[in-house]
């Protein structure tokens, strides 16, 4: 399939060439849009189901066949979600909120917008500190000769080897005897750990692809070590730093493993914590559920569309040498 | 960069310069780039070190939160205990079903797309954006999606398979000890799926052109061509996928928490899921912490023989 095209007659008939040639052409062009389709019902339809499942009232998510496209379209369970903070839903007032449905908005729902805030503060944190200590690191280990260079590369591919499942135990007793379970501390340390060294590596793939005459002009002119970094070689950056940012952000955004044993209250559950403990609840509306997810879901994709140059590069630089 | 530079003559010269400075630079860039990678040391000794230097000390201990107080040294009894215990045998077992299951169609889908977004064709870059879309959502979502899509009363599995005439009445899916694994598969797949179509795409761009007109000079079609050039080609960038996905896989707790809990009965009681159960149910932490060092070690030693396996052929 990787080179059908430009199929070159070389054959002296040459009318007929051409036209096997012609039909070659059209042949792909069917070939390709077909399966184009194909894929992209593979990858939108079940994200057509949550989005149009979340707009839904109780009474329509319950019928049979499903309405794929909803009759009345409600932003109901958004509201829910958005209003629960004012006054608290309790089992008697969830069925006032929506008389026509009886809506099974469940009494944890003001839960959600803390649980929002929580994942975008521990999100931005663990990308702050990703920078901070990612940046200097990559860039010594880049640029810089030194003794212990090469057993800091071995340690990050190390740590890219090892389940994280496997690190739940030992994460725990240390969190737990630091005092810090059910803070959002004990996420930003943990998250960082899982991080940092994908984003070192992204890093460093950036900086060894920069000319190291960069780094021996600037400091011929006096530049000290920290000047060349950040005077010389950070402006350069730009493109690994948004990736760093990204990855670190939608790691943080998603994770959900580590938040589900060091979080037990809403002063520290993350968004995916919330969500997981609805789906459990069988009196909780899949449409309610559905819209939690929508609103999970949204930053990530968002980010990921606009920045998709940038999220393939730097799957691409962490996989050549991982 | 650093030995392509050493044979040119020219960076011969800097670098006779530069051993005559080396006295005075040295210990300067030597206590720079300490300083510079002292924070990511910490954070490398946190993450990968001391957890796994800790695990070992905890396997060996019988350590119990229901009796905080006593915590006797077992030596290996733990990893006797754990490997001596069917029901643990049971759970390797299924984790081995799922991960065939799942890496086996994590490659051949993404293989299928990366050989469409290889093509030149309107669209092609929407298309490719709109890929990032699984691997970028969280797996809560993916989970609570797929849960939904297959609930057997009003999920859209269901409806869409009795509206197309595929079945006649309402099925139970994820309550199905005999389809759970591979409907859990299914959902891992989607979200896995744009990671491998990207990772082997790159690798089918690097492949020369000239393979390719080689190839058609001495008569091979497109099928040919593509069992004779670009599969064998693609061997490392396979390599790389079947390794990472497995890993992926063997590990996977998200939906197994999410859609099922390790149910019906025991259907979906992987390793992973056994690993959360021991620790955090049953609060026994020193089989927990021998059980995922198994599951470490085997991680560790299957991508090795992945690796020696996919590199010997090529």
């Amino acid at each position: 399939m990787a080179a059908m095209d430009d199929s070159v007659p070389i054959a002296p008939s040459r009318g007929r060439a051409a036209k096997g040639a012609g039909f070659a052409r059209t042949g792909r062009a069917i070939l390709i849009a077909a399966s184009s389709l194909l894929l992209l019902g593979y990858i939108l339809a079940p994200m057509a189901w949550l989005v149009s499942s979340s707009i839904q009232s109780e009474r329509e998510i319950v019928s049979k066949p499903p309405h794929w496209i909803p009759h009345e379209p409600t932003i109901g369970n958004f509201a829910a979600i958005f209003a629960s903070r004012e006054s608290a839903v309790t089992y008697e007032t969830r069925r006032s909120r929506d008389p026509a449905s009886g809506g099974f908005i469940p009494s944890t729902a003001k839960n959600l917008l803390p649980s929002l805030a929580n994942s975008f503060i521990v999100a931005s944190l663990v990308v702050i500190l990703n920078l901070l200590i990612g940046v200097p690191a990559a860039y010594a280990m880049a640029k810089i000769r030194f003794r212990g260079r090469q057993a800091s590369i071995y340690g990050i591919l190390a740590t890219r080897v090892i389940p994280d499942i496997a690190l739940v135990v030992p994460f725990f007793l240390f969190i737990r005897n630091l005092g810090l379970l059910d803070h959002l501390s004990s996420l930003v340390i943990t998250y960082l750990a899982v991080t940092v060294p994908f984003s070192v590596f992204i890093l460093i793939n950036y900086f060894e692809s920069l000319p190291d005459e960069l780094d021996k002009a600037a400091r011929v002119d006096g530049c000290s070590r920290w000047q060349t970094l950040t005077k010389v070689f950070l402006p350069l950056a730009t493109p690994s730093i948004v990736a760093v940012i990204l990855f670190a952000f939608l790691a943080s955004w998603n994770e959900f493993l580590l938040a589900l044993m060091f979080t037990q209250t809403p002063q520290s559950q993350t968004l995916p914590i919330v969500i997981a403990s609805f789906t459990s609840d069988f009196t909780i509306s899949f449409s309610f559920i559905n819209a939690a997810g929508v609103i999970a879901v949204i930053p990530p994709v968002a980010l990921a569309i606009v920045f998709e140059r940038y999220i393939v590069s730097g799957l691409t630089a962490g996989a050549v040498k991982g | 960069m650093v030995e392509i530079a050493s044979v040119s003559p020219m960076s011969t010269i800097a670098a006779t310069a530069r051993r005559h400075k080396a006295a005075v630079r040295s210990s300067y860039d030597e206590r720079s780039a300490l300083l510079f990678v002292l924070p990511f040391a910490i954070v490398l000794f946190a993450v990968a070190v001391f957890p796994i230097l800790y695990s070992f000390y905890i396997s060996l201990y019988s350590l119990r939160l229901t009796r905080p107080n006593r915590v006797p040294f077992v030596g290996f009894g733990n990893y006797v205990t754990v490997l001596s215990d069917p029901q643990f045998w049971e759970a390797v077992q299924r984790t081995v079903v799922f991960s065939v299951m799942a890496v086996a169609a994590t490659a051949i889908i993404g293989l299928l797309i990366a050989l469409l977004l290889n093509e030149e064709f309107p669209g092609r870059r929407v298309l490719s954006a709109l890929l990032l879309i699984p691997w970028a959502i969280p797996s809560v979502a993916n989970g609570l999606m797929w849960k939904w899509i297959y609930d057997s009363n009003y999920g859209a599995l269901n409806g869409a398979l009795l509206q197309l005439g595929f079945i006649n009445s309402y099925m139970v899916w994820l309550g199905d000890a005999n389809k759970t694994l591979a409907l859990i598969a299914n959902a891992f797949v989607w979200k896995e799926v744009p990671l491998a179509a990207i990772l082997l795409l790159v690798g089918m761009k690097t492949i020369p052109a000239d393979l390719y007109s080689a190839a058609k000079v001495d008569g091979a079609d497109a099928v040919r061509r593509f069992f004779h050039v670009t599969l064998p080609a693609l061997g490392p960038s396979f390599a790389l996928v079947m390794i990472y996905e497995t890993m992926m896989a063997i590990r996977h707790f998200d939906l197994f928490f999410l859609l099922t809990e390790g149910g019906p009965g025991d259907a979906s009681h992987v390793v992973a899921w056994r690993i959360y159960v021991e620790t955090f149910r049953n609060l026994s932490f020193g089989t927990g912490a021998a059980m995922s060092y198994i599951l470490a070690l085997a991680t560790l030693a299957l991508a090795y023989i992945v690796i020696r396996m996919l590199t010997r052929r090529v």
